[in-house]
């Protein structure tokens, strides 16, 4: 039932006049001109790069064969088992800010870096829901931890674990995904579940699924979660909202209204979208036919793709009138399979099947119209 | 007749003479406290009066020495020239550490039992406040600008990071076993974290222990050094920068996979120190320090708990108290740089002939010497003889005790006091190599499984078991032979473990009586009011639904005194049957099983319980096993 649906808009006219984000012409968005990208052919230890975190200077990539540390622009550390890491396949990288600590997720349990060495955490030897970790997330003295049988959470001063899983909250089923810690309260992607909210301060669960139930329909375009195949979360504390990455489109809630898109209605590169990231006026979305933008102010999308045909990169500007235009860059990411992204000031850093890409921002034409972001003059 | 101490501190001393001359006062005073021994005492060793000092910090201005005293629950000033006691302020319970402000002006002392440190004005000894910590805070140490205080919590094993203006805690540092010693760089730019017990590892492997070295701009972890093959990391000094300010930190260095069929020529356990040259720079691609490791024993004697550390101001001598040997080492670092240099250092683990090249007097001191401080003159250090309720002055550069300082203790030796002064003497054992606290620091576990029982190698190891509450948990061993404390530490400690005659009766006695009186600690997973967390209560209803209590009795400390064969034994165990470990304060005790295979409560189960002997439990989720630790943790 769940491979090879589309969704379809029924009422796309009223959708579109209910959409805040269109409408108004504003800022032309920060493009993305200029691709510096990581592969095994300068150091990267694995094409796939699952996961990508920036610390400052440093970034910090999961692969499918061990974590990766790039500094000036260059691989400076590639950290596998041999080293201690608790699985080659590093799914999620998290950092604990007031430590200084990476936690990370993989394939075989959770790791701790710190100081240059590993301390790890399975299900055999600790608390641990599963060792098929997906996600990982850090509040305050807690880890969370999203595995394939449930949320684990251990406690970092008392070393308690706590599952949470479809026994013990209103999860449809364990398998969870992505964690976005929020204010005041923790979201989860949960694999058929929707979204999960965990209240910090309440200690309760809420969760968020699709209101019609259906796979194959949206009744109404932003009557709720999209999908509840939900694949990856992420918090927006500039604008208070979760956006959730489905394979069967985007949702965004702010606490009262849901904002839904498809890439039928939307500059959105594809529905199957394996994460988002968010901050100020922008929401990501790393979809298997590139990466796309929106500019939720403006409802101005960008979507960046490589040209398969001339080994360029394409920008595909999409304004809120739905008028399309593109450019061409001579450099481009690494593959159009987008799996995760980061932010690194005005730059961004993305994860892909084939490489991990770092992105230069143009500088941000302050002003200038849609027309001239499209035109590129 | 010279004891085997005086033959060795006469052998290896540049003034031989001096250091007979030393030895014999030192024995002279251990005989005479012997001749005051009480027939009877009191039950508990924690309601004596004996201060027990373990450690202690000169005044910026050397005037003034500070002694945290941990049975006495306070800390002293002592006036440093007229040698005298002038001031105590009483702090938490079991106070361990201790750090004067940079300006003097404000004392530190972290209260093991209360979770807590107390801020005491240096000049009235009154105490302003009481900043709550993380789980047993033992050793601290403040920044330079004295803003923060880090703090190492020995049951929590973290860091607590104290933002001294608003008395709050910035943050935790994990710092995995232990953390026991905390000292800052003489530049102000890094803090350094001893651990005290090494990580958890499979039983068929050496121990490695852990240097943590935080950044103190950034409050974070910059370097974790690992010191293979050694455990007990209680002290860190730092050289100066003229002698390339290098680190040293005394260690034990055990052969715990060898079977204890000799203790000659260092084959059970030898007592040394780390040099540690930090690297240049810490970042996230990887810090390089080196270490190298250097033995303190001789070829046919042993200094054994190898503890607290000091340079002199110009760095030309280390110092380094042996906490069971009643002594310090006296190094001319000079010499010490030439044996470093005069052979691979993969080699020098494990000589015995490096101490003569460059420990150029052995000072004896009182009972347990647990820490050393050298004065900002240089002209003196003064070691803390923690079961003698005294300090020893010595001098320097002559290296001579000096004097005694009477910090007000009993005149008394009680018979608990003076079994407590034998567990921690390691006369008793062939050559002095190990006392019963080298393997049971601070009356618990050294964290490793050892071949005890055996002399096959790779068989019958079993892993240290603690000594806290353990005096109604009768029979002893793993393998529940030995019916009394008696047995287990007369004639059987004689003859397999100390390889010499042991203790006479009355020694026995007394020992036994304080092991007897090691009281368990608080636990910190139990809520102060005794109720327990919802996953707790859950966990109990799991332990009786279970049956746990069937071989895990409440009543009898969780133990049913009797062995039982839970499928535990490996192919390398003579039998299958074990004793019952009681669980009191069980989350305290890692490794777990006879063995030491199971580094996690959960690995119990998780690994080591596959025919459910060890109770049914396959068929319990992941949940239950959660709620059945926390249970446990709890006990």
């Amino acid at each position: 039932m769940r491979n090879g649906k589309r969704n379809r808009w029924l009422m796309i006219g009223i959708a579109g006049l209910l959409c805040p984000a269109t409408g108004a012409l504003g800022q032309t968005p920060v493009l993305y001109t200029k691709w510096e990208n990581f592969t095994t052919a300068n150091g990267m230890p694995d094409a796939k790069v699952f996961s990508v975190l920036v610390d400052g200077n440093r970034v910090w990539a999961g692969t499918e064969n061990g974590l990766v540390l790039i500094e000036n622009s260059k691989v400076v550390k590639v950290l596998t088992p041999a080293d201690g890491l608790v699985n080659r396949v590093v799914t999620g990288i998290a950092i604990d800010k007031t430590t200084g600590d990476l936690w990370l997720s993989t394939f075989g349990g959770v790791s701790r870096y710190s100081g240059g060495t590993f301390q790890n955490f399975t299900s055999l030897t600790t608390g641990l829901a599963n060792d098929i970790v997906y996600g990982i997330a850090v509040q305050d003295d807690y880890v969370w931890i999203a595995t394939t049988a449930g949320i684990s959470r251990m406690n970092l001063r008392t070393g308690e674990w706590m599952i949470t899983s479809e026994r013990t909250a209103p999860m449809h089923e364990p398998w969870s995904y992505g964690i976005a810690v929020g204010d005041g309260k923790v979201y989860f992607a949960v694999w058929g579940g929707g979204v999960l909210e965990y209240d910090i301060k309440g200690d309760y669960w809420k969760p968020y699924t699709d209101p019609d139930g259906e796979m194959e329909l949206v009744l109404f375009k932003n009557q709720g979660l999209i999908h509840i195949i939900v694949s990856n979360i992420s918090y927006n504390h500039d604008t208070k909202m979760f956006w959730a990455s489905t394979y069967f489109g985007m949702s965004g809630y702010d606490g009262h209204n849901w904002y839904n898109y498809l890439s039928t209605d939307s500059g959105l590169a594809s529905d199957f979208i394996n994460a988002t990231q968010t901050r100020g006026d922008d929401v990501w979305a790393c979809t298997d036919k590139g990466l796309s933008y929106l500019n939720f102010k403006t409802n101005t999308w960008v979507t960046y793709r490589p040209n398969a045909k001339t080994g360029k990169g394409e920008i595909v500007i999409t304004g809120p009138d739905k008028k399309v235009t593109t450019r061409e860059t001579p450099t481009s990411l690494a593959h159009n399979y987008i799996i995760n992204m980061a932010f690194q000031g005005n730059d961004i850093w993305v994860a892909t099947a084939a490489g991990l890409s770092h992105g230069y921002s143009e500088s941000h034409k302050e002003g200038k119209s849609n027309e001239q972001a499209r035109t590129g003059r | 007749m010279k004891t085997a101490s005086q033959k060795r501190a006469c052998r290896s001393g540049a003034i031989p003479f001096l250091l007979g001359v030393v030895g014999a006062v030192a024995v002279a005073l251990w005989l005479a406290s012997n001749s005051n021994l009480r027939a009877a005492d009191s039950a508990v060793a924690g309601a004596s009066n004996y201060l027990t000092p373990v450690a202690v910090k000169f005044s910026p201005d050397g005037e003034k020495l500070y002694v945290v005293c941990e049975d006495d629950d306070s800390v002293l000033a002592v006036d440093a020239r007229t040698q005298r006691v002038v001031g105590k302020a009483k702090v938490g319970h079991k106070p361990r550490g201790l750090a004067v402000s940079p300006d003097g002006k404000s004392l530190y002392v972290a209260n093991e039992w209360s979770d807590t440190v107390s801020e005491v004005d240096a000049a009235t000894l009154q105490v302003r406040r009481t900043l709550p910590t993380g789980w047993g805070p033992v050793g601290l140490a403040t920044d330079r600008p004295g803003k923060t205080l880090y703090v190492a919590n020995s049951i929590g094993n973290d860091i607590s990071v104290l933002d001294l203006a608003s008395g709050t805690e910035l943050k935790r540092l994990a710092s995995l076993r232990s953390p026991h010693d905390v000292e800052l760089s003489r530049d102000g730019r890094r803090v350094y974290v001893a651990n005290l017990l090494p990580h958890l590892v499979s039983p068929d492997e050496s121990p490695i222990s852990e240097l943590v070295i935080l950044d103190t701009q950034t409050r974070m972890v910059s370097e974790r050094i690992w010191i293979p093959g050694v455990l007990e990391l209680r002290h860190v000094a730092e050289a100066p920068t003229t002698q390339a300010g290098y680190l040293l930190v005394p260690f034990m260095r055990p052969k715990n996979l060898n079977p204890l069929i000799q203790v000659a020529n260092g084959w059970i356990l030898t007592h040394g120190m780390a040099i540690v040259r930090l690297a240049k720079t810490a970042s996230a691609a990887g810090a390089h320090s080196e270490v190298t490791q250097v033995l303190l024993d001789d070829v046919d004697y042993y200094y054994a708990g190898a503890e607290g550390a000091a340079f002199t101001p110009d760095g030309r001598y280390a110092l380094v108290t042996h906490a069971d040997a009643a002594t310090v080492s006296v190094i001319d670092t000079t010499l010490l740089g030439k044996r470093l240099k005069s052979m691979p250092a993969a080699e020098l683990p494990n000589r015995l002939d490096s101490a003569r090249e460059f420990v150029v007097r052995r000072v004896a001191t009182q009972a347990n010497p647990t820490d050393v401080e050298v004065s900002p003159d240089g002209r003196l250090a003064v070691v803390v003889n923690r079961l003698d309720d005294s300090l020893t002055v010595v001098s320097i550069p002559g290296f001579q005790a000096r004097s005694r300082i009477d910090l007000g203790g009993p005149k008394e030796i009680s018979t608990l006091r003076h079994g407590q002064q034998l567990f921690h003497d390691a006369k008793f054992c062939f050559q002095g190599q190990f006392a019963c606290a080298t393997c049971h620091p601070d009356d618990h576990i050294d964290g490793v499984a050892w071949n005890l029982e055996t002399p096959q190698l790779g068989r019958d190891r079993v892993a240290n078991r603690t000594l806290r509450g353990i005096s109604e948990t009768a029979p002893y061993k793993w393998n529940g032979h030995n019916p009394d404390l008696e047995t287990q530490c007369g004639p059987r400690i004689a003859k397999f473990l100390f390889h010499s005659e042991g203790f006479n009766a009355k020694q026995l006695a007394d020992l036994v009586s304080f092991i007897k009186s090691i009281p368990l600690p608080p636990n910190r997973h139990l809520a102060a009011d005794g109720q327990l967390t919802p996953a707790q209560e859950r966990g109990r209803a799991i332990f009786f639904q279970k049956a746990c209590d069937t071989c895990h009795p409440p009543a009898t400390h969780y133990t049913a005194k009797t062995s039982f064969d839970v499928g535990t034994a490996s192919k390398y165990d003579t039998s299958g049957m074990f004793d019952v470990p009681q669980l009191d304060r069980i989350y305290e005790k890692p490794p777990y099983l006879h063995n030491g295979e199971a580094q996690s409560l959960e690995e119990i189960w998780t690994k080591y319980n596959a025919t459910d002997k060890h109770g049914v439990t396959s068929d319990m989720s992941k949940e239950q096993l959660n709620d059945l630790v926390e249970f446990l943790k709890s006990l």
